[in-house]
């Protein structure tokens, strides 16, 4: 009876060892599959920039369904204007796509008010900002770039203007003699969705959107029930739009990650190993 | 002018005018002669001020103190500088358009021109508006006392609004001083109209920009339609023409003379640290009177403590100064200063051309 039980017993053992191993090799198959995937997911601050075959201009157009969203914080913006830090707008949503033509982007954001009108002097209206550099290839300070290295602004607000920027600096905001740059708006279920189109080309003061390179790319929100006007805005960090080819160079995040892949293996290997010559079973 | 003059007044006098500016532009307004006519305040409106958004604004306005004024409770509204050092501001708050009046419609082609009775009326309820609060002035009967108060912007020295525009918007011209918001770099961000202690920079919510005073600086300049050099028209247009109108560093003329000479010109609410360029004799009323009617000498009906409030604590020796010179004419003596209050020389009133 007991070597029938223990010849059971050390069948079942086989049986349990061999599933434990075929686990492991699923897992480090599944992990070879997905783990690329992971990494190659986009950086936190990238911008994918979609190619649509349809005119996106309008903020509710069936195009940006399909076109993914990156959610950037926004934070006060340290302007030194009175109340500056007192800001209500905590995150905005920012899409970006291009045609043949022309690139189209996409900023919402929750308000329950739509702050349209400025009837007297005590209302303002809601306003949003897209900030890009003018020179694509250099990083200027985040606060409405520098002297030697300006930005364009898109700017919309709730009236309904829109008006393309260039500014230097804090307090520099100059329009361009033509607008180039277009923007409509929707507020819906307590957000607001700006669509800003403007054609890809560039030229000496304008940001060139047509180029194989990241480009830097912030926003600011302002939320007019809240007085929110000039500096007093919330602004997210640089973000950067993904016009670029890609990664390039040695794969070292795959080799790490195979190399993790294999030493996981090899371990479970190992265990399973000793724990079947410490029950006394023979390889 | 007598040795004593020289002695109240100091050894030395001197002009605060602000860097980088060559001349001041400046006025003087005689409180005492202001009959609370609103001339002033319809001169400067159909000048610069009707329509276009601009229907609530007076750059000139006359209100009626003790009283809230244009707009209601501005003096409580802060703005200005902390300190004379002028390194930080106050916050200020911008009033909503009902403090300062709506511009209502009124029933005017009903009664001209479709023969109504109705007396004529605002189409709307008006809460308040400029001089809502005329004539009332405080005090008990029979010795109630008010004064008018008319009232531009101050072409400060240090002016606040200045500071406060983060696009330096607004900017003091240098040739003369003159406080103007530039229409082109203006976005209508109005830190300059929380900024401002007088509550002086309008914001005009058609044009979606600041406006302000620009003290007729098109008149002063001779580029009217007869090219001829004007004072403001505030001040030509004055019935009882209390206002002087000139440079402060024109020290020929009656401005310096009583603002730095006599310092008995003295500018509203010292305390906003701003360095105001209009400038205002302060008023005087008869004393207060008995039950019976009679004076009582010892008593001034104008409470100096509320004069202080708008004026500083120079006012005493301001109308001290006013009336010893007063008792000199009286008493059959000569004052420049009494001259010079009483307009016994015209061509001195506006002296716009001597630095030209």
């Amino acid at each position: 009876m007991s070597d029938r039980h223990n010849a059971n017993s050390r069948a079942d053992d086989w049986t349990r060892s061999e599933l434990a191993v075929a686990a492991v090799v699923v897992l480090a198959v599944g992990a070879a599959a997905t783990l690329p995937s992971i990494s190659s997911a986009r950086p936190a601050n990238e911008v994918p920039v979609e190619s649509v075959g349809a005119n996106a201009s309008h903020p509710t157009a069936a195009a940006w369904s399909d076109i993914p969203a990156v959610t950037m914080a926004l934070s006060s913006a340290p302007s030194g204007l009175p109340e500056a830090s007192n800001v209500s707008v905590r995150s905005a949503r920012l899409q970006a796509a291009t045609n043949d033509t022309h690139a189209f982007f996409r900023v919402s954001w929750s308000d329950a008010t739509a702050d349209r009108n400025v009837t007297g002097p005590t209302a303002f209206f809601d306003a949003v900002a897209v900030q890009v550099p003018t020179n694509e290839s250099a990083r200027p300070p985040i606060a409405m770039g520098g002297t030697n290295n300006p930005v364009n602004v898109w700017y919309w607000s709730g009236d309904g203007a829109s008006e393309e920027l260039l500014a230097g600096g804090a307090g520099t905001t100059t329009p361009f003699d033509s607008r180039t740059v277009d923007a409509r708006a929707a507020h819906e279920n307590g957000s607001w969705h700006v669509a800003f189109t403007r054609e890809l080309g560039g030229d000496a003061n304008r940001t060139d959107l047509a180029v194989e390179q990241d480009v830097d790319v912030a926003v600011a929100v302002w939320n007019g029930s809240y007085e929110e006007r000039a500096g007093r805005k919330a602004v997210s960090d640089w973000h950067y739009l993904a016009l670029g080819p890609g990664p390039t160079g040695p794969p070292y995040q795959t080799i790490l990650w195979a190399v993790a892949g294999l030493a996981v293996l090899f371990v479970a290997v190992v265990t399973i190993e000793g724990v079947r010559r410490t029950r006394g079973e023979s390889a | 002018m007598s040795t004593d003059d020289l002695q109240d007044q100091g050894e030395d006098t001197h002009i605060d005018i602000a860097d980088g500016v060559d001349h001041q532009v400046a006025m003087v307004m005689d409180l005492n002669k202001c009959i609370g006519c609103q001339t002033c305040t319809i001169a400067c409106k159909t000048l610069w001020t009707e329509g276009g958004g601009r229907d609530y604004m007076y750059w000139n306005n006359v209100e009626t103190k003790p009283g809230k004024g244009y707009p209601k409770g501005w003096e409580e509204s802060a703005g200005g500088w902390e300190s004379e050092e002028h390194t930080d501001r106050k916050p200020g708050e911008i009033h909503p358009k009902e403090e300062y009046g709506g511009d209502w419609e009124f029933n005017h082609s009903e009664i001209m021109y479709d023969g109504s009775d109705e007396p004529l009326r605002p189409q709307a309820d008006p809460e308040w508006g400029p001089n809502w609060d005329e004539d009332e002035g405080a005090g008990e009967y029979p010795n109630s006392y008010y004064f008018y108060l008319p009232r531009i912007c101050n072409h400060c020295t240090h002016p606040s609004c200045v500071e406060a525009c983060p696009r330096k918007a607004l900017y003091k011209r240098e040739e003369d001083g003159i406080v103007l918001v530039d229409q082109e770099r203006c976005r209508g961000y109005r830190y300059c109209v929380e900024g401002c202690p007088y509550d002086k920079v309008y914001y005009n919510a058609m044009t979606k920009k600041s406006e302000k005073c620009i003290f007729c600086y098109p008149r002063i300049e001779g580029e009217g339609p007869d090219d001829e050099v004007h004072a403001t028209a505030c001040a030509e247009e004055c019935p009882p023409q209390l206002r002087l109108v000139g440079y402060l560093d024109d020290e020929d003329g009656p401005i310096y003379k009583l603002v730095e000479e006599y310092e008995v010109a003295l500018p509203l609410h010292p305390e906003f640290e701003t360095t105001p360029n209009v400038y205002y004799i302060p008023p005087y009323a008869p004393p207060q009177h008995s039950e019976d009617g009679e004076s009582i000498q010892s008593i001034e009906r104008i409470p100096r403590e509320y004069l202080e409030e708008l004026f500083g604590d120079r006012v005493h020796d301001a109308l001290d100064t006013i009336e010893r010179h007063r008792d000199r004419v009286r008493r059959g003596g000569e004052s420049e200063l009494m001259e010079i209050l009483q307009d016994k020389n015209p061509a001195q009133q506006y002296r716009l051309e001597v630095f030209d």
